[in-house]
């Protein structure tokens, strides 16, 4: 399976329209596989305690080692001031980027529990408009950064 | 842009993966989603129920042929999702590796 996901990566659209997310197994060990060797960037999704930041961390390294362009951290379900900075200390720490931050709501699992999308059970949560952020990011029509 | 989202289970990276997903694809972006992960449940944040998922068809395991290049597919990206994928809200075309059936529960 691996290396099926990695040829369909390679093998997906370049132009700034296109756009391919892969939703990567939960265990870091696929990274080593190098299933992401594709990818312009890779998120390490974190959550604001350390065993979660570790894993972000080695997860990181293994997509750096793969030369990925781009390797950030996306801190999600943070609940207030002091996580947030036990996030920004670790980056500051391992020297990695924080592309995101978003806040933990409610509304998110209760979208997981309504089996339903995040973006038409709950379109105006507050995590959704900071996912919506994130997407700006990596939006090829003119609106983010120019990464894309 | 091709985007690898990675994160232990239970952080919320098939939520982020599905939102971004619809997000840039309500912004005009051709968005293919890929569910590489073993135990598959992006359609869900996507908004594809659960029940459109037994109609899609396991990925075959002769996809791949060896090149002097490397490895590559034996056909069209765009040959694969035709038989091989869905389409959800927004547009998004979902490919799923680990087929449901053949995977842990969702």
């Amino acid at each position: 399976m691996h290396a099926t996901v990695r040829s369909v990566i390679e093998a997906s659209g370049d132009t700034p329209k296109d756009i391919c997310i892969l939703d990567t197994e939960a265990s870091p060990e696929h990274l080593s596989r190098g299933t992401a060797q594709y990818a312009d960037a890779m998120l390490a999704v974190v959550e604001p305690y350390y065993k979660s930041l570790e894993t972000g961390r080695r997860m990181s390294l293994l997509a750096k080692d793969l030369g990925l362009p781009r390797v950030a951290l996306v801190a999600n379900k943070v609940r207030d001031e002091r996580e947030l900075e036990a996030v920004t200390e670790f980056a500051a720490k391992h020297d990695l980027e924080v592309a995101a931050v978003i806040p933990f709501d409610e509304r998110m699992p209760e979208a997981e529990r309504a089996e339903a999308a995040p973006l038409d059970h709950a379109p105006d949560a507050k995590a959704v408009a900071a996912i919506g952020e994130l997407a700006q990011q990596f939006s090829g029509n003119g609106r983010g950064n120019g990464r894309a | 842009m091709k985007l690898a989202i990675a994160g232990k289970g239970g952080s919320g990276k098939t939520s982020i993966s599905g939102t971004l997903a619809r997000i840039l694809a309500r912004d005009g972006h051709n968005v293919i989603a890929i569910d590489g992960d073993s135990n598959p449940n992006l359609a869900l944040t996507l908004g594809i129920p659960a029940e459109r998922m037994s109609d899609l068809p396991t990925l075959p395991r002769d996809l791949l042929r060896r090149t002097p290049e490397g490895v590559q597919l034996n056909q069209t990206l765009e040959e694969v999702c035709d038989s091989h994928s869905l389409r959800g809200p927004d547009g998004v075309t979902l490919l799923v590796m680990a087929h449901p059936q053949h995977a842990g529960t969702g």
